[in-house]
């Protein structure tokens, strides 16, 4: 599967401005040669007359293949008046040649500057490339190697290396597949009779939809299901335009948790829900989704937060904050200081599994080693990325510490932030994570005295 | 960060799902309409500094999951705040009908003097109406409410709902209704009122003690 969802935008070419007659082109240009001229074009120009090519001049190997990701001389393209009009005094001599020497001057700098630009440009444009060919390497690995041996290999030290790094999207949503499992063991037809059943449901319940609704129980039934869904659906990812009314993935997701509800009344819809099955549905065909969504949903961690069962999830916080006391001691004194407790930025994280407070390609990224190393991923990223943004978060009070916590900025550095993960330990007084929260669970009064009501 | 302000509030803002709550929170923050908005989870914040009857007030707004399903978590965060919106949306009387619970809810887990205010939300789109003026008036009148009908799409009324709700928690103040230093007020002194209530405070309690010798 290939979708092209994250390609980078490509910057337009700017038009070069129109020319007053008495203007003139930096090099010589003759004016006749009309206004919309390719400035890399006018670039060249200018060299030539000045008779060298430009020693640096990145004309890199891969420029017809990505011609727009080429720097565009933009600087030179600035125009200059060489002469006075002709209705006024020619300058005098000395004052021309000042000028003819600041022109110079000014025009170094331009290329001084240039040629940095275009440096950076070109190793950008090469790690791009060595990016893209590090994955296609990658993919070819996960597709002969790795898949095909699944069961053997994914304990594997190499396998488990190069997941972290990073799955492929092509080979995403296959690996996600596996590693998810299917112990719920459904198959394809079951998840078309939920379906059906699901769209029986609409059908019936929107007919009397125009009767008077009575005041009293079994409104929050509804609310749960059909019309919180298609309200929710409208609002999962809506910069991406593609699970809105009319947009391709609308019926997807809406199919998706429809099925789920009646697969799981006991659950039913549960807000965050949308976002897991989006971005399941962005790797993988719907059945298969489906199945993916129905198990990752079934394990002990999302069904405590899915069922909203308060108090285990309050058991989850306390595990977490023993790690982050551990991990992190200064920050989490500076948390209990200002009284922020970890439910006010972990319930957002945990319920979406960080894909709507991360960007889409990072939290692909998350849930790929999650899907790797279970729950205690979900709890490690978050101690990771406060420990990526412990010293801001040093400074801070209260209300700038969670507004900055539920909303995270919009560039989440992706490799720092795993190396961040990376350095997160995972033992507390040589106790694992499981151990941790086991031991939380048998004796629930050592949880946070701040979350219990 | 170095603010001042005479005093810090806790808002809530509360209602049922899709009734424009982080809607509102936006356009009272940002002064525009939210076009791509996700729905809350758990809580979101939002603060600005306001000047009110000629006082500095920053309001710390806890903006709420809507879904039922989550109240047992927003529940935890209504204790100590000093006033709520209280949302509803004028096209959907299903979301009227839960204004009750709501209600319920803030009154017995915030703190018991807390300063509600009811916005009917959506104020655009008249054609859709569900729910009249005067029915929601007179539920707020029976349950000592204030009451707004708004617009977060438009940002008619938006700044007055917030406003309002902490006009009233200040004259509260002001009359002794409503005392800042009881725990879980939800009030809280800024740097600014510090300033200007310690010399005075101090002086009027060294006269009680000399009076009292």
């Amino acid at each position: 599967m290939d979708r092209s969802l994250f390609a980078r935008r490509v910057k337009h070419s700017e038009p070069v401005e129109q020319r007053d007659p008495g203007w003139k082109l930096f090099g010589k240009v003759p004016p006749r040669e009309g206004p919309t001229k390719d400035p890399r074009k006018i670039q060249k120009e200018y060299e030539t007359k000045n008779g060298r090519a430009g020693p640096g001049n990145p004309t890199s190997p891969r420029q017809n293949v990505r011609k727009n990701l080429d720097f565009e001389p933009l600087s030179t393209t600035a125009l200059i008046l060489e002469d006075r009009p002709a209705n006024l005094p020619a300058k005098p001599a000395e004052e021309a040649q000042k000028h003819r020497q600041q022109y110079e001057e000014m025009v170094a700098q331009a290329k001084k500057r240039e040629l940095k630009e275009a440096q950076k440009k070109k190793k950008q444009l090469e790690d791009r490339c060595k990016l893209e060919e590090s994955i296609g390497t990658a993919v070819q690995t996960w597709n002969q190697d790795i898949l095909p041996n699944w069961s053997a290999m994914c304990t594997s030290r190499r396998v488990r290396d190069l997941w972290w790094q990073g799955i492929p999207p092509s080979v995403r949503g296959k690996v996600w597949s596996l590693a998810v499992g299917n112990d719920l063991n459904i198959t394809h037809d079951l998840y078309h009779i939920c379906l059906a059943r699901a769209k029986e449901k609409w059908k019936t319940s929107a007919t009397p939809a125009s009767e008077p609704e009575s005041e009293d129980a079994g409104s929050s039934d509804r609310e749960s299901s059909l019309e919180l869904i298609k309200l929710d659906i409208s609002r999962t990812f809506p910069h991406l335009c593609i699970f809105q009314q009319g947009g391709p993935y609308h019926d997807v997701l809406h199919s998706i948790l429809g099925a789920y509800t009646c697969y799981r009344p006991d659950v039913g819809y549960v807000q965050g829900m949308s976002f897991i099955a989006a971005v399941l549905v962005l790797n993988l065909d719907t059945a298969d989704a489906f199945i993916a969504f129905s198990n990752l949903l079934n394990k002990p961690c999302q069904m405590a937060f899915f069922r909203v069962d308060h108090s285990l999830m309050l058991t989850y916080f306390s595990a977490f904050e023993v790690f982050f006391e551990e991990n992190l001691p200064k920050l989490f004194a500076h948390f209990k200081k200002n009284n922020l407790t970890p439910d006010i930025y972990l319930i957002d994280w945990i319920f979406t599994l960080y894909s709507k407070s991360l960007p889409l390609d990072l939290a692909c990224r998350v849930w790929d080693v999650f899907c790797r190393d279970g729950e205690e991923f979900l709890f490690r990223t978050g101690l990771g990325l406060l420990r990526l943004y412990q010293d801001v978060l040093t400074c801070m009070d209260f209300i700038h510490m969670a507004q900055f916590l539920t909303r995270l900025p919009d560039l989440v550095p992706a490799e720092q932030l795993f190396q961040h993960i990376a350095a997160v330990h995972m033992t507390s007084r040589n106790r694992k994570w499981t151990q941790v929260l086991q031991a939380l669970q048998k004796d629930p009064d050592r949880g946070s005295p701040v979350l219990k009501r | 960060m170095s603010e001042t302000y005479d005093f810090l509030f806790k808002f809530l803002v509360i209602g049922s799902a899709g009734t424009g709550k982080s809607c509102l929170l936006h356009q009272f923050i940002e002064n525009k309409f939210k076009q791509d908005s996700n729905h809350t989870i758990g809580v979101e914040f939002g603060s600005r500094v306001v000047n009110v009857g000629g006082k500095t007030v920053k309001l710390q707004i806890w903006d709420t999951a809507g879904q039922e399903r989550f109240r047992s978590v927003t529940r935890s965060y209504y204790r100590g705040a000093a006033g709520a919106l209280l949302v509803y949306d004028i096209t959907s009387r299903e979301t009227y009908n839960a204004l009750t619970n709501w209600l319920t809810d803030a009154r017995t887990l915030a703190s018991p003097n807390i300063v509600i205010i009811l916005c009917g939300n959506k104020k655009d789109l008249d054609a859709d109406r569900e729910v009249t003026f005067l029915e929601a008036s007179r539920f707020a009148q029976e349950n000592e409410l204030m009451f707004l009908e708004t617009s977060a799409l438009t940002g008619e009324n938006v700044e007055e709902g917030f406003l309002k709700c902490a006009r009233t928690i200040l004259n509260k103040i002001d009359s002794g209704e409503l005392d800042p230093e009881r725990m879980g007020s939800g009030i809280q002194y800024g740097d600014a009122s510090l300033r200007q209530l310690r010399q005075p405070r101090g002086s009027t309690a060294q006269n009680k003690q000399q009076c009292s010798c």
